[in-house]
This record gives C-alpha cells, structure tokens and sequence, in this order.
C-alpha cells in the first residue's frame, strides 16, 4: 500500500504532531501543534497538502466528524496514523539514531 | 452563531480547490474566522481570512499544476459538480469579456442574430408546410387520387366523374373515397347577398379527413343523388357570423343560389381546408352528369385503409386506371391513376422553393459563422498576453478551450435570443405579404412561436457557437507560454496559424456569397424573362367580374344568355366602360377545362390525344382583349342559338391539327360528338394559364351557341370583361351597378384587373426572388465586412514593413501593389471556389428558371464582376490607409 520511499522531513513533522494529538489531529491542530513543539509557522496550504500526499501513500487515514454549526455546517476532517505510518516512523528515527551516534560533541 | 465565510472566499475556494477537500478545509477557515474576530476584531479577520484563502487556493493549482500531480480520486458525482462549477464560472467570465469589449460583441451578435434569425423564420414556414402533420387524424393515412398522363407530362390532374365512380365501385384500398369541386355559391335570404366559397363533396368527403360535425350530422350517402341534394353544412365561421352561433340552427332552411337548402350540421371550428369553404354541399351529378368521362373538372381524395400500405393503395389504383383505359380508349387513352399524399398534393411546387430558401439561409448562417469565427481569431490574438498568464499559473489547454467555447456558446445564445426576435417579427411580416397561392398551404396559418421553433432556434444557436467557436479556440490555445508572453511583449503577435485561419474563413465567406449571388441571379433573370412575355393580348385597362347564375332562377340557356346580353347592354352605355364581353374562361382566372376533339372525315395523327380547351365567348370578345384575328372571321350578333354552329379556333391549334393545311370551313366537334360546327376564323395565341405555360389548342364558340363549356346542373358561371377608357379602380362600382339593375338578386363575385391577375400569377415567383435577395444582400454584407476586417488587420500588422520599404525608396504605387496583391488572391480563390460551387448547387433549381439555363454563363459572369467589385469597395480603405503610411511613425512603432 505505501510506496515504500523514506519519510520526508516534512511529512515526519506532520506525522508526529498527528501522534501527539491523539484522537484531535485535524489541520489546524496540528499546525499549532507544529508551532508549539519547534517553533515553525507553516502554511495551513503546505499542512494540507501534506497530509493529502500521506493518506494517498497509505500512512494515514481520515475521517469526517459530524458537521456543525460552530463550522457553518462542515464536517472537520480528523486524521490518524496507520500502521505503517508508525513503523515508517520507528525505521525513520532508527536511521537517525544511528547517524547522530558519536557526534553530539561535534554539534553541541 | 450564525456566521459565515464571505461569499468571494467560498468562491476562490471553489476555484482553487479539488472537491473533496472543501468542505473540511472552508470549516477550518470559518473556525478560525470567528477565533480571529472574537481576537482581533472584524476586519483584521477578514483581511486574514481572504489571505489565507487566496494562499490555499494559490498552492492546491500549484501543487496540481507544478508536480503534475492528480488529485485524489474524485467520486462521480464530485467530478460532475467540478464540471458545473467551471461552466458556471466560464460563462461569468465570459459575459465579463464581452462587456469589456461592446463593439466586438455588438458586432458579432449582430451577424449572428441575422445568421440564425433567417434560419429560423424559413425553418418554421418550411417546418408548417412541408413537415408538420396536416390538421387531420391520423393524416399520414389520407391521399389525393388524381388522373395522371405521363406522356404529356401532367401528374396531378382533375378527374371526370364516371371515372371516379368506378373507382369508388373497383378499390379495396381506401375506408372513404370522395370527389369534391370548388364552387361559389350565393347565400340570399336574411341579410345581404353573399357570395361564399363552396365545396361541393360526394358522402365520405367528412369521414376520409376524419373530421365531425361538431352540431348535427354529416351528409348520408343518398344525399348526393340529384332531387336529394339540398342540405348543407355550415363552416364554423358562416354559422357564427350570419347565424350568430344559433344552437337550433340544424333543420333551418337557408337560400343557396335561389333553392331551400337544410342546414345539416355544422363543421368544427378547427376544421381547416386550403380554400377555407364556408359551406359544404353534398356533390349531386344528374343521371347525366354522372357518365361523363371526357370532362375532367372532380378532385378526389381517399383514406386510405390501415391494413393496406401506401405502396399496394397505390397499385390497386393503378390496375383500375389500366382497366379504365383498356374500357374506354377514346376517352381514357394513355390515362393513369396517380396517388400521392395529401400534404404533396397540397404543397405542389412550393416544396421545391422552400428547400431553395432553407438552402439559401443555411449558407447565410455559414457566412456569418466564418464572419464570428475572424473577429474571435482576431481578438484572441490581441488577448494572448492574457491567455499567456493564464497558461502560466496553471490552466490547462483543455480548460482554456473549454472558456473560449463557453464564450462562443455565450455569443451565439445571445445572438440567437436577437435572432428568435427578428425571426418572429419578420415572419409575421412575410404572412402579410404571402400571396394567395401561399395562403392556401397547409399550416400557413399557424405560423408562429412553438416549442418545435423555440427548440430548433436553440439548436442551431449551439451548433454555430461550437462551429465558429471550436478553431479559434484551438488556434488561440495553441501557443507555449513561453513564447506567447514575450511575442505579446514584443507585439509582433505572432499567429501566423491565426493570419492564415482569417484569410480562409474570409475565402469562405467569398466562395458561399457567390453561390447565393448566382441563385438570386439566375432567379432575377427568370423572372425578368418571364415578365417580358407577351401575353397575345392587351392586358391593360382589363377588368374581369365573375357571376354566376343559379339554376334555380336560370333554368335553361336562354334565361341565362338574356340576362348576359341586358348586363352587356348596360354596361356598353355606362361611363368608363370601352367595351364588354362576356366569356366562360378568362385568361389567368385559373379556370380552364377541356374536352375531346374530332375533326370532320380525318383521323389526326398524334401521340397526345387530340384535346383542345373550350371556351364561350361574346362576338366582341376578340376585340375586347385585343386578341388578333388571323384568319378568316370572327363572331357576329348573327352567330345565334339558331344560326349553323361555328367555332374559332387559335393558331396552335392550327400547327397542331391542320399542319400547313387551311381550316376555315372544316368542321370539328369538341367533347360532343354528335355536335359539329364549322371552323369560321383564327385567332393568334393568348398564355391563358399562366405566363410561363405552353399554349394549347383553343376552341371558342360564341356563348349563345354554348353556353357553358362544362355541362353541370348547378351554376352557371361566365365572366365579364370590360375594357376601362379611364380609371380602372372607378370600374368596380360601375360593373356592381350594372348587375343589381339587372337582378338586385344577383350577388356578384370577385372584381379583378387584368394586370392584377397576371402580376398575381408570377407572384410565388416574385416572392422567392426578394427573398433570396435579400439572403444575397446579407450574405454580400457580411463576407464585405469580414474582408475589411481582414484587410485592415494585415495593413496594420504590415505597417513596419512597409515603413521600411517606403524608406527605402518604394512608391506609394508599389505598396498598393502589394496590399492589393495579397486581396486579389483571397477575392479570386473565393470567386472560382465559389463558381465551382454555384455550378454544383444550380442545378437543384432548374424547376424554379424560366427560359434560363442553370450555368447560364451571364449570370455567372456579372455575379463575378458584382462581388469583385464589392471586395473592391471593402479593400479600398485599408488600402488607401497603407499608401499614407508615414515611414518614420512606421519604423517607431514597437
């Protein structure tokens, strides 16, 4: 189902700010969320997009909530990780883990 | 909570969007709009808001566009709403365009409207007449039975009565067959005398059009025996006008030609026959009458059975015909039965002329196509720094296409709402100006707005947008960005695919404007030609009035000569009135007949059966009409009842019967073959039916001798013809005078001029040539305007060029030279294309020419020179413009 490429940097931001707001992850969460954890202001249109291009490479799923009036009547649209989402995630920090090994000092 | 997001944000989000992510992302928006206007205030959110959308939008056609990307499936129903959305927008967009640019779109929807508004008159006459079904039920099934003789080439002729009764007796093939004759019957009693429109019908004339009286009843079968005859059905009209709609009227007696006839019943108000008879009266023959088989004067039509196919109706009627003719060889030699549908029968020759005109038009429409077409492809090439950008941020050449067809599609429905407009109004002015053979036909009066219109108008409306859309939509797209924007910068415009598509569109519009040209003219010639026949007689200052006597108060011959002979005697010594005669057929009334001939103690050779058309005159007819006496004598006050029966007899006659031989003295006998009378004079040829028709043989009789040429019961009819000395309009009163004090009794019938009756003659002619030349004018119109445009672009567009050639020591002269070089070429290829074409098309008209050859070469060679000469007048301006070019303004411009 996912096309097998690495994670893009982007796309592992957007997923581990999905991670960390659980159940509520919809766009505007999780830029805020994005802008809480490192201090980056990214486009709502970049946010959007990305998670479109996840949930088509199979990492994510979405679902549409009961519309309501406070939203003039639209459903919100909530997004959470699949499976291979998760394991793209592990593979990704492992890959990283491992690079960063013996160069704190360099980078301190 | 009721906010919203403003409506322009919704709309950019629509635009920018793919479907399925509006939803969530408009939410997201208007949550944050309210956050932001509880935070900051209104207008700071709003300004954020529109921002934010602008960027959304901004980057979905970029990622879509830039990456190539699609985007996620869309469900059918998603994708549909995506197309609405676009076309919505496109014809917003487009309405905007043509609003920024008013003499563009005036113009176009100029030609346009005439383009489709002439389409759509001439549909809906040719729609009525030729393809909608005749008021009847069930009309496909009702026929016109006729007697045909091939060999001379008359399809469509009228029926003897012994003929139709065997017909009736031998077919299997129809439910009804019934003969009916025309008739004009004078209804007295209460009220004035009138003179009414009748039709005299045999029982089954009602059932074979599947009409009922709506009061009463329909005529039995005995009632077209003669002494059982006298009933009468009402038309709609009759019985609300005199009668006043009188629900008792069924058993009433009315006066009809001076006998008590008994309204039967009364015709529904729908009920619709091309002569629009206000009273219908059963067809009762005598027993002599009814064996007739040399006088042909019935018209027949049928139903045909359901279970029997046109094709076997057919067959059957033509053994009978073949029996007849085997029965009966002296009356019925080389005669068939023809049968035909009703509607082909009413519509005669006409269906060839509207075919012409709804040719004509569809050429007109091509030409203002092609006219649209050269202003779009002009225009697009003076937007193609607009078309540029918006290639560049994303639109496809699909899409672009599409926008452009829309606004093709937006001018042409305007165009065609202007033309529906001018359809109508022109159509109801043609219904004024429709002479009387075109009342007649079928559907004529219902000539209007239907949906059957309003849906073809709307149709041709689509077609031509998509025509004159569809290649300079494809044109105007098909340039790479790239090289569009900095060519649009530069302002050379490129396009040379644009120059070259102009220049064809305008050889078109040359090429079809020359084949109408041709048909107006090969029209004009014919009916010029036509024009200046001469008749064989002097029409001018000729007055004819038709009477006719009924029976009922002229029983025999002599009543009847006498009151002709104290009407002539009054009118001689009337004011005005040069001289009278009194004839049973005059020229171009439309009445005619004819009989068999036999001369005395000779067999004639002839491959036609020897015929000859009867005529009762008054002694001082010949010299009324100013007919030549050739030979011999003519009538004199001695040619009595009792004198030796005579006859005169035309030159045609003469070539025909007595070829190089003297017939003063012969005797023959007409129709009678116990009657001989001895041939006293001739006289030269007059054109009687018409001024296009072959003269036939003529015989006159002077009328005290016979009286009336056909011998039926009921009416007597002659017509007097008097020669006006001064006005001929003051002539009317003096013949109604004359007749009332003779017998106040006496309704008169129809007062026409001679010049009246022969210009009405030619009047169906008269109407398809101003028609097709007003077609012709338009088209000559258009394609001059779209060759102006064209030219006055090219001399624009070569300014530069020839700037620097004038600079560089050229003439004025030469630069004309070349300007004109460049219009020669497109105005020749238009006019020999044109000619090829006209060539082709002329042929589908030689049943309207008279005595002109559809290549005529005449016609062909002064439409040439007329549509060169034009092109001239178009190209002059532009060209005169490029002479006075001032080389330095030239060579500055960018």
């Amino acid at each position: 189902m996912t096309d097998g490429s690495p994670l893009g940097e982007f796309e592992q931001v957007v997923l581990l700010a999905i991670l960390r707001l659980g159940d509520e992850a919809y766009a505007v969460a999780v830029q805020n969320e994005i802008l809480r954890c490192t201090g980056r202001d990214v486009s709502r249109g970049s946010i959007y997009i990305t998670l479109d291009r996840l949930e088509t490479k199979g990492y994510l799923k979405s679902r549409l909530a009961d519309p309501t009036p406070e939203r003039g009547g639209r459903a919100k649209r909530y997004y959470t990780l699949r499976p291979t989402a998760v394991e793209a995630l592990r593979d990704s920090r492992r890959a990283l883990v491992a690079l960063w090994r013996g160069l704190e000092a360099k980078l301190a | 909570m009721n906010e919203r997001l403003p409506r322009g944000v919704e709309a950019l989000l629509h635009y920018g969007l793919p479907a399925d992510q509006r939803e969530p992302i408009a939410g997201d928006l208007l949550e944050e709009y309210v956050e932001r206007t509880d935070r900051d205030g209104r207008l700071r959110a709003l300004a954020a808001v529109w921002v934010q959308a602008a960027r959304l939008a901004w980057r979905f056609r970029l990622e879509r566009t830039v990456h190539g990307r699609p985007l996620p499936p869309i469900a059918d129903e998603i994708r549909s709403s995506n197309m609405w959305d676009a076309v919505r927008q496109d014809i917003t967009f487009a309405i905007r365009m043509l609003r920024r640019q008013p003499g563009f779109a005036v113009v176009a929807i100029l030609a346009l409207a005439l383009g489709i508004g002439a389409n759509t008159a001439i549909f809906s006459v040719v729609d009525a007449v030729l393809w909608r079904a005749l008021p009847y039920a069930s009309a496909d099934e009702i026929v016109a039975l006729a007697e045909a003789r091939p060999r001379e080439g008359r399809m469509n002729g009228p029926v003897a009565p012994a003929d139709f009764f065997d017909w009736r007796r031998g077919s299997r093939s129809f439910t009804a067959m019934a003969a009916y004759n025309e008739i004009a019957l004078n209804l007295t009693g209460r009220g004035e005398p009138e003179r009414l429109r009748g039709l005299s019908v045999s029982p089954g004339f009602l059932a074979a059009l599947g009409v009922s009286p709506v009061v009463g009843r329909d005529f039995a079968p005995d009632e077209e025996t003669f002494g059982r005859h006298r009933v009468a059905l009402l038309s709609d009209g009759l019985w609300r006008r005199r009668f006043g709609g009188d629900a008792s009227i069924v058993g009433r007696t009315v006066t009809v030609d001076g006998n008590p006839y008994e309204v039967v019943g009364v015709l529904p108000a729908r009920f619709w026959w091309p002569t629009r008879p206000d009273l219908l009266v059963p067809l009762a023959l005598d027993d002599h009458d009814r064996t007739l088989r040399a006088a042909h004067f019935l018209r027949v039509v049928g139903r045909r059975n359901s279970g029997v196919s046109f094709t076997q109706a057919r067959e059957e009627m033509a053994v009978i015909g073949r029996r007849l003719s085997a029965a009966f060889p002296v009356e019925n030699a080389n005669h068939t039965t023809s049968v035909q549908p009703l509607r082909d029968a009413l519509v005669g020759d006409t269906r060839t002329a509207l075919l012409t005109l709804l040719g004509a038009v569809a050429l007109v429409l091509l030409i203002a196509c092609a006219n649209v077409a050269t202003l779009l492809v002009a225009r697009a090439t003076t937007r193609q720094k607009e078309l540029a950008i918006r290639m560049a941020v994303g639109g496809t050449r699909t899409r672009l296409v599409q926008q452009m067809l829309t606004e093709s599609l937006v001018l042409a429905m305007v165009g065609g709402g202007v033309g529906l407009l001018l359809a109508l109004w022109s159509v109801a002015g043609l219904r004024r100006m429709l002479p009387e053979q075109f009342a007649m036909l079928p559907g004529i009066d219902q000539l209007g707005l239907d949906a059957r219109i309003l849906a073809s108008a709307f149709f041709v409306s689509v077609v031509t947008g998509l025509v004159f859309g569809v290649a300079p939509a494809l044109v105007a797209s098909d340039q790479r960005s790239g090289a569009m924007l900095s060519d649009a910068v530069r302002g050379t415009s490129g396009g040379a695919r644009g120059r070259r598509l102009r220049s064809t569109l305008v050889v078109a519009e040359l090429a079809l404007s020359l084949i109408l040209l041709v048909g107006a003219g090969l029209l004009m010639t014919s009916f010029w030609k036509i024009t200046a026949v001469a008749p064989g007689f002097r029409p001018a200052q000729l007055v004819t009035m038709r009477l006719s006597l009924p029976a009922s108060r002229y029983a025999d011959h002599a009543s009847a000569a006498g009151f002709y002979l104290a009407l002539s005697d009054r009118l001689r010594s009337a004011p005005g009135i040069e001289r009278v005669a009194v004839t049973s057929a005059p020229p171009f009334s439309g009445l005619n007949g004819r009989l068999n001939l036999e001369v005395e103690n000779r067999e004639i050779e002839s491959t036609f059966p020897v015929r000859a058309h009867p005529r009762s005159v008054s002694p001082e007819y010949f010299q009324t009409l100013g007919i030549p006496l050739v030979r011999g004598r003519g009538f004199t006050d001695r040619d009595s009842a009792d004198a030796p029966a005579v006859a005169i007899i035309n030159q045609t006659a003469v070539r025909r019967y007595w070829p190089g031989l003297n017939p003063i003295g012969e005797r023959i006998s007409l129709g009678d073959p116990r009657r001989w009378r001895e041939i006293v004079g001739v006289v030269g040829d007059i054109k009687h039916e018409g001024l296009d028709t072959e003269v036939a043989p003529e015989v006159y009789m002077p009328f005290q001798q016979e009286f009336t040429a056909l011998g039926t019961a009921l009416v007597r009819g002659l017509s007097v013809v008097v020669r006006a000395s001064g006005d001929v309009a003051a002539v009317a009163p003096v013949l109604r005078t004359a007749v009332a004090s003779v017998d106040e009794q006496q309704p008169v019938g129809a007062i026409q001029s001679m010049d009246d009756l022969i210009a009405h003659s030619v009047a169906p002619r008269r109407l398809n040539l101003l028609l097709l030349s007003v077609f012709a004018f338009v088209a000559v119109t258009l394609t001059a305007a779209g060759l102006y445009g064209v030219m006055a672009y090219l001399v624009a567009q070569r300014t530069r060029e020839i700037g620097v050639r004038m600079a560089l020591g050229a003439t004025p002269s030469s630069v004309l030279g070349l300007v004109l070089r460049q219009a020669g070429g497109m105005t020749t290829a238009g006019i020999v294309i044109g000619l090829a074409g006209a060539f082709l098309f002329a042929r589908y008209l030689t049943s309207l020419l008279f005595q002109v050859s559809a290549a005529d070469p005449a016609v062909y060679l002064a439409v040439s020179l007329l549509l060169s000469g034009v092109a001239f007048l178009a190209i002059v301006i532009p060209c005169s413009r490029a002479t006075r070019v001032d080389p330095l303004t030239a060579l500055r411009e960018p």
